[in-house]
């Protein structure tokens, strides 16, 4: 059974199509690249994936799981087991990255019909995963997000990813606005979260994420499809030869 | 006016009940005096007009034409204590504006601080009391003043002796029971030089009352004290809440009042601070959290008098449904307060399209050399703020709480009392709960 299939997925931002028949299987433990350009959808494709408000879909399936993900609400889909680390993680004043992190956790224990978790011991559990992403305890009473370098914040985003585990792992442009240290560390959490349940889909414009992060599959997407699939061999024929060959003087 | 026409308006048909009430037995001449000089002042002056500055956004008219009644003696048998803030200090209870010794608790006051009513004040206390506070009001706050001076249930003195420093609160209980009841009371506190405490105020109702309640507070803080004055106004939602404070600050003092509005269909807060030396530091901040039809206007006026005082001021509101936020404020700098620093900022949190918020900050500077500061914002909650929220497994409900108590977390903070603060945000956090969350689960 696959984690994740779309099928023929069309989806609109406002009256503008952006998604224009997209087909994808990922299967358990596998990690998916999907590379393009700017303007390509990439983006757009993570947002439907997570439902996010304001991206209509038109046409197509997503199947998670055997669950028709376009049913549910953005938190249902989270509790199912979808991750969106986002690109610009979002500052959240006034919700320190500790209640924010239990509400998310025990949200899902509540889904699942389970027991709240207790205090004490998931402040142990976060603790330390924090400390393998070199995370101070400051940063978790700080509120989510604030004030935070773009290191930082990609950080939070994979501290979370740690903490509830998802079946699916989204991570949109998780490179962008990164130096090479801050980048291994991040490619080193992901990594050590990668297990042979766990799937990932790496949204991304520049190979280089690629090579921290090695890719079983990679997609190319322009204008709105994929235009080719291969290995990891393909993300680096894109650095070499850039995207132009999938334009063809269209927009 | 001649009064036989007043009395054609319901309130004012009360205000006359009221001048026949003598609570007090014989000791009572000296309230009956003030009472017949706020009534006859009050009917001189009329219902703060819509006309006035300050009362554009906050119309008393409804007011006037409902019938309120002298409280009787009621049977409270206990304090609404899910209502009130839960602190652990000494209790001064007021049942209907008048002390009420049962559900009072002063046993554990220390002795350094002093605590009377009406009927216990000495004859220097009541000249103290009779004094004029040296912030002049302006026309348009004299009408409240003669209302609660006419309606005048019962008076508070505490005094603060000089250099007493005390980590326990003070904490004034004001309870509302009864079916239109009316009442008035009067706070004057006095801050001894160099001594410092909170007082901590708890308006609340019995379940079901309607009640309108005046408190007026004269507030004497002398050079080098510190006083904390935090209030949360959790009146029942059919009642009316008018309050005046009145503080005059000297030399190298601190105030730090906090006003968190929860209840009432109809409320007012003034509070009005006058700087008279250097060296103060004065903060005027407060929370407010209305649904439905509630009316909460926040009226601050601070006042600096002398050079080198500085002043802060941050008001956070969340407005719902139909309920309409006033906020006014104005810092007032005379010419030779030089050095001045004042900051003033008022956020309203709008969650219905419904609801309303009129923002009047305003600076009024004769000084050259200052540093003043204001404004005002009005925001929905963010999508992107929601979404991410979402995108992590909290449902929308869930998302929105957690960002509405955020929001007004911020100014909470402002409070400089930890306990304090603590115990308000809790407070905060379980009637954002109930008035936003649970109304459906209610009935």
């Amino acid at each position: 059974m696959s984690i994740l299939s779309i099928e023929n997925l069309h989806a609109n931002v406002g009256e503008t199509e952006i998604l224009r028949g997209i087909n994808l299987k990922i299967e358990p433990g596998e990690v998916h690249a999907v590379m393009g350009p700017n303007g390509s959808g990439k983006s757009t494709l993570s947002y439907v994936l997570a439902g996010r408000d304001g991206y209509s879909v038109t046409g197509g399936s997503v199947e998670f799981k055997d669950k028709d993900l376009l049913e549910l609400e953005a938190d249902e889909r989270a509790n199912e087991g979808v991750f969106l680390a986002f690109q610009y993680p979002v500052e959240v004043p006034g919700v320190t990255g500790m209640t924010f992190l239990r509400e998310a956790y025990n949200s899902r224990l509540r889904y699942e019909g389970r027991d709240e978790a207790d205090a004490m011991e998931f402040l142990k559990l976060v603790r330390s995963k924090a400390k393998d992403l070199n995370m101070s305890d400051d940063m978790l009473k700080r509120p989510v997000n604030v004030g935070f370098s773009g290191g930082e914040k990609k950080r939070n985003e994979i501290l979370q990813m740690a903490v509830l585990e998802p079946k699916l792992a989204i991570l949109d442009e998780t490179d962008s606005g990164l130096d090479i240290d801050a980048l291994k560390l991040v490619a080193d959490g992901v990594n050590a979260l990668r297990t042979s349940e766990r799937s990932m889909l790496i949204i991304t414009h520049y190979q280089r994420l690629l090579d921290y992060i090695e890719p079983d599959h990679v997609h190319v997407l322009a204008h709105g499809q994929i235009q080719r699939s291969g290995g990891k061999e393909l993300a680096l024929e894109l650095e070499a030869n850039g995207y132009a060959e999938f334009f063809d003087g269209k927009v | 006016m001649n009064s036989s026409v007043e009395s054609i308006v319901p309130f004012n048909q009360f205000i006359d009940s009221a001048q026949g009430d003598h609570p007090h037995g014989n000791s009572g001449d000296w309230l009956s005096e003030i009472k017949e000089k706020g009534r006859i002042e009050f009917y001189k002056l009329g219902w703060p007009s819509p006309k006035f500055e300050s009362w554009r956004y906050t119309n008393l008219n409804k007011l006037a034409k409902t019938q309120f009644f002298l409280p009787q003696d009621m049977e409270l048998a206990k304090l609404p204590y899910q209502d009130i803030l839960p602190v652990d200090a000494p209790k001064i209870a007021l049942v209907n504006g008048k002390f009420n010794r049962e559900l009072s608790d002063l046993s554990t006051i220390s002795e350094g601080i002093l605590v009377n009513n009406f009927q216990g004040m000495s004859d220097e206390q009541r000249a103290l009391f009779s004094l004029e506070n040296p912030t002049t009001l302006p026309k348009e706050g004299l009408p409240v003043k003669a209302l609660n001076d006419a309606l005048l249930s019962d008076v508070l003195f505490i005094e603060i002796r000089p250099g007493w420093q005390s980590d326990v609160p003070l904490h004034i209980v004001s309870i509302g029971c009864g079916d239109h009841v009316g009442f008035s009371s009067k706070i004057f506190v006095s801050a001894g030089e160099n001594s410092h405490l909170d007082i901590v105020e708890s308006h609340a109702g019995e379940y079901e009352s309607t009640y309108f309640s005046s408190c007026v507070s004269n507030i004497d803080i002398k050079a080098g004290a510190r006083l904390g004055h935090y209030k949360l106004q959790n009146d029942t939602n059919t009642s009316t809440h008018l309050a005046l404070t009145q503080t005059s600050i000297e030399a190298d003092a601190a105030y730090d009042n906090f006003v968190m509005s929860v209840g009432g269909i109809l409320s007012r807060s003034e509070v009005r601070s006058f700087i008279a030396a250097s060296g103060v530091e004065c903060c005027v901040n407060g929370a407010y959290l209305g649904t439905l039809n509630q009316h909460m206007d926040n009226t601050t006026f601070i006042e600096h008098a002398a050079e080198g005082s500085k002043s802060r001021e941050v008001f956070k509101g969340v407005l719902a449904d139909h309920a309409k936020g006033v906020f006014q404020g104005k810092i007032f700098v005379h010419p030779e307060a030089q050095k001045t620093d004042g900051y003033q900022m008022n956020r309203a949190l709008l969650l219905s399209d419904k609801a309303e918020i009129d923002s009047k900050p305003e600076l009024e500077i004769y000084a050259d050399d200052v540093r003043c500061s204001h404004g005002a914002t009005v925001g929905e909650l963010e999508e992107e703020h929601l979404f991410y929220l979402k995108a992590r497994g909290i449902n929308a409900e869930s998302a929105r709480r957690l960002l509405v108590e955020a929001y007004i977390g911020e100014v909470i903070d402002e409070i400089q009392s930890q306990s304090i603060k603590e115990a308000l945000s809790r407070v905060a956090s379980d009637l954002l709960k109930k008035k936003l969350f649970e109304r459906c689960n209610e009935r």
